[in-house]
């Protein structure tokens, strides 16, 4: 594949890429000339804007304490002291974990399903499926808490009178009102946005799989499990764990989707029982107005998803090894 | 020229494309309209309708040009937040909800970007024109009047009058809530025997939220005191507390939890809840939603407390606030004036929200009287303005939000004591969860009042 960057605009297709350099050869950088960096800068400037300088300057609010727009204290670690100190705090890192663990357990598992469903039926309808599975990923999170919202409406709401026909309980269920039920309910609506996207990565690592590797475990009289479990689950496991990694990743960002389904408790739902820890982050640093609070919030979080990235990753290397 | 352009085609045309974007914006930015003199941006868009057709008017009498906006309220809070914050342009004179004046005013006061309008309020005799208790409460911060109400949102319950009649309730005798849970009792049943309760008295958010604040606000109870000190661990929220929970749940409540949009107007139709909270704007509400119960619905005042006691209460308000760094203040002043107080506009703002005007003087203004079909012929106008004088304060804090929350809190915890153990003890789980609550909007009140007192 050519490369902007590398290939002469002018140059026929035939002619050797000559800023293409052998590996372990290194490009002066006046060999390149300026239009690299022209192009990178766009990129570059924005980024700088809006992600290095936030970046940097979180890592320093997260040691003040601000209020008002102008005020700020420097606490060294009282912020930090503060969230570890919080129930609510820990509520929160309680229930995006719980949510992550639903997401790796119950919906990368459905979404595997799926993807071997869909990858034995034929020509058009695989299509066609791939593209209604596919679909809800299309749609906003706060379109989609704001359609969950009325589908868990009791007595009136879809999910309730399917409920109600199917096992007769279930009609007057306040999903969004009961503690108990608020995590299942964002689990639900969870399933109905990723459990398609994630099953297209499934789709197009299974489509990948070796079938003589298959074929040949038949012939030495392997099980279907044991096919499934020995050859082809193997042979998806990069694509496995980029979509487990992403799927944490996502998990504890997880923000818009409460927040539009529980938006008369600002996301948080009854006994916080569908507080995230980025809704956390949002209600402390702007509707507090606390924004050390919040940056300390977003380390941790950002921790948090450093170090349970890094566990999942080695452990698939442990495993490959 | 295509063919000398380094690295190929695809990055000439993309390079192209960028200049031309930014030299249209250019070009674009050059012939635009000039900066109007004032910028006003109104969180309702029956405020923006009102507000767009009179500033003509105000436009040709002092000469100026004056652009109004619309912002979705949440939307609006949050742009505003983050401009103050970011110290970039903000509007001249903005609308806020009563509970966004704390964010907006913490820290020293020299921080506050808002104008203070005390001393103009004084001058022209507003503070004595006004409804005492919205100019006193969610509007004034530290003795310092930052934002010029817009409202008094009294409340009245609506109720289905076809369907009272149905019921045999005589709602003359619903004076205390007492009477009303009485009725309530009789009423909320299954009629056909499918195991469905068919009817239920009133209308209340199984979770607490906005009607147990109005209903702690009726009874005398607050969030925060005047002073700002945390106020809701009292013997008067816990009261409130017991009765909600019983008329929200277990074996014998009276109380549905119709929510909003779609299947509020599904319960109103089908009967299901009889009566709704009603402040001023939600009459409308109910008139635009629902228009297919016109002539079926008529209001009463709340149930009180006591006998003789307060017969209505607060939800909602309004205030309209002029940013610090407005170029043009006096200016800023008149138009809000004019907006807000002037007795044309009052009368044609009520027929389009039915909004009562905060303005005391107005309320001898005719529209008030004139009778509302939706409503029955009653001249609901007249009923809320009645009542008006009677509407509880509501102290805001920076930490209003938080306290409202936290308290939501307490008495979902006191939703699941109340559903495992019934009334044993509940007296004391209530004071519990509000001592716990009480104590966690403390810990950020110490952080905040310590900010306060730095250099």
């Amino acid at each position: 594949m050519s490369s902007p960057l590398s290939a002469p605009s002018a140059a026929p297709a035939s002619r050797p890429r000559p800023s293409r350099a052998p590996a372990g050869v290194r490009v002066r950088p006046q060999e390149r000339g300026w239009a690299p960096y022209a192009f990178l800068s766009p990129y570059l400037l924005l980024t700088s804007v809006f992600f290095f300088v936030p970046f940097l300057d979180a890592i320093g609010l997260a040691f003040f304490e601000t209020n008002g727009p102008r005020t700020r204290v420097f606490v060294g670690l009282a912020n930090f002291h503060f969230l570890f100190t919080d129930s609510t705090f820990y509520r929160a890192l309680w229930n995006t974990t719980v949510f992550a663990c639903a997401s790796v357990f119950v919906q990368l598992p459905l979404s595997m399903g799926l993807a071997i469903l869909l990858n034995s039926s034929k020509g058009r309808l695989r299509g066609m499926l791939r593209l209604v599975l596919f679909s809800p990923n299309l749609v906003g999170q706060i379109f989609v808490g704001i359609l969950f919202s009325t589908l868990f409406t009791p007595r009136y709401g879809l999910i309730n009178r399917a409920f109600h026909a199917l096992f007769g309980w279930g009609l007057e269920v306040w999903w969004l009102s009961n503690p108990w039920l608020v995590m299942p309910a964002l689990v639900l609506t969870s399933l109905w946005v990723w459990v398609g996207f994630n099953m297209v990565y499934f789709l197009a690592a299974l489509q990948g799989v070796d079938r003589s590797l298959e074929e040949a475990a038949r012939i030495d009289g392997a099980s279907e499990w044991q096919v499934f479990r020995f050859v082809t689950l193997p042979s998806m496991r990069h694509v496995t764990v980029f979509v487990v990694v992403t799927s944490v990743i996502g998990s504890y960002q997880l923000f818009e989707l409460p927040l539009a389904l529980l938006h008369s408790t600002e996301g948080a739902g009854p006994e916080n029982s569908g507080l995230t820890l980025i809704t956390y982050l949002n209600n402390v640093a702007f509707h507090l107005g606390d924004l050390g609070l919040g940056s300390a919030v977003g380390w941790i979080a950002a921790l948090i998803i450093f170090f349970v990235s890094m566990i999942q990753i080695r452990v698939s290397r442990v495993l490959e090894d | 020229m295509v063919e000398k352009f380094p690295y190929g085609k695809a990055p000439f045309w993309l390079l192209a494309i960028a200049l031309a974007s930014v030299a249209g914006r250019w070009l674009v930015m050059g012939h635009g309209d000039a900066r109007a003199d004032l910028l006003i941006v109104a969180n309702s868009p029956s405020h923006f309708e009102a507000y767009k057709n009179a500033v003509p008017r105000f436009e040709r009498k002092h000469g100026v040009h004056v652009e109004v906006q619309f912002a979705h309220w949440t939307a609006l809070q949050s742009r505003l937040e983050s401009a103050m914050l970011a110290g970039a342009d903000v509007p001249d004179l903005v609308e806020l909800l009563e509970g966004s004046l704390g964010f907006f005013t913490r820290g020293p006061r020299e921080d506050v970007g808002l104008l203070d309008l005390a001393d103009r309020v004084e001058a022209e005799g507003f503070d004595r024109r006004l409804v005492a208790s919205r100019l006193s409460s969610w509007s004034t911060v530290d003795g310092r009047i930052y934002a010029l109400p817009n409202d008094v949102h009294p409340v009245m319950l609506a109720y289905r009058r076809d369907l009272v009649a149905q019921l045999g309730i005589d709602v003359t005798k619903l004076d205390t809530w007492d009477a009303f849970v009485e009725a309530g009792r009789r009423v909320t049943r299954d009629v056909d025997g499918d195991g469905v309760v068919d009817h239920y008295m009133i209308d209340l958010p199984y979770d607490g939220n906005w009607a147990l604040t109005s209903l702690l606000l009726q009874h005398g109870g607050q969030l925060f005191d005047r002073a700002g000190n945390i106020a809701f661990n009292s013997d008067i929220t816990t009261e409130v507390f017991a009765w909600y929970l019983r008329q929200t749940h277990g074996p014998r409540k009276i109380a549905y939890d119709a929510g909003w949009g779609q299947a509020l107007g599904k319960a109103m139709v089908d009967g299901l809840v009889v009566f709704y909270w009603a402040p001023d704007w939600r009459s409308r509400f109910f008139a635009d939603e629902v228009p297919s119960l016109a002539g079926h619905m008529a209001l009463m005042p709340l149930p009180a407390w006591d006998k003789g006691g307060r017969r209505t209460s607060v939800w909602g308000g309004t205030g309209l606030m002029i940013s610090r760094r407005t170029p043009r203040p006096d200016l800023a002043w008149e138009l809000a004036k004019f907006l807000y107080f002037d007795p044309t506009e009052m009368g044609k703002r009520f027929e389009a929200t039915n909004i009562i005007p905060v303005l005391r003087d107005a309320w001898t203004m005719p529209e008030l009287d004139a009778p509302n079909p939706y409503y029955s012929n009653e001249p609901i106008g007249r009923m809320y303005a009645d009542l008006a004088p009677d509407v509880p304060p509501s102290y805001v804090s920076p930490l209003t939000a938080v306290a409202g929350t936290e308290l939501d809190e307490a008495f979902s915890r006191c939703v699941s004591y109340y559903e495992r153990f019934g009334e044993e003890g509940l007296t004391d789980a209530i004071h519990r969860e509000l001592s716990r609550a009480e104590a966690y909007v403390q810990r950020l009140a110490e952080r905040a009042n310590w900010m306060a007192r730095a250099p």
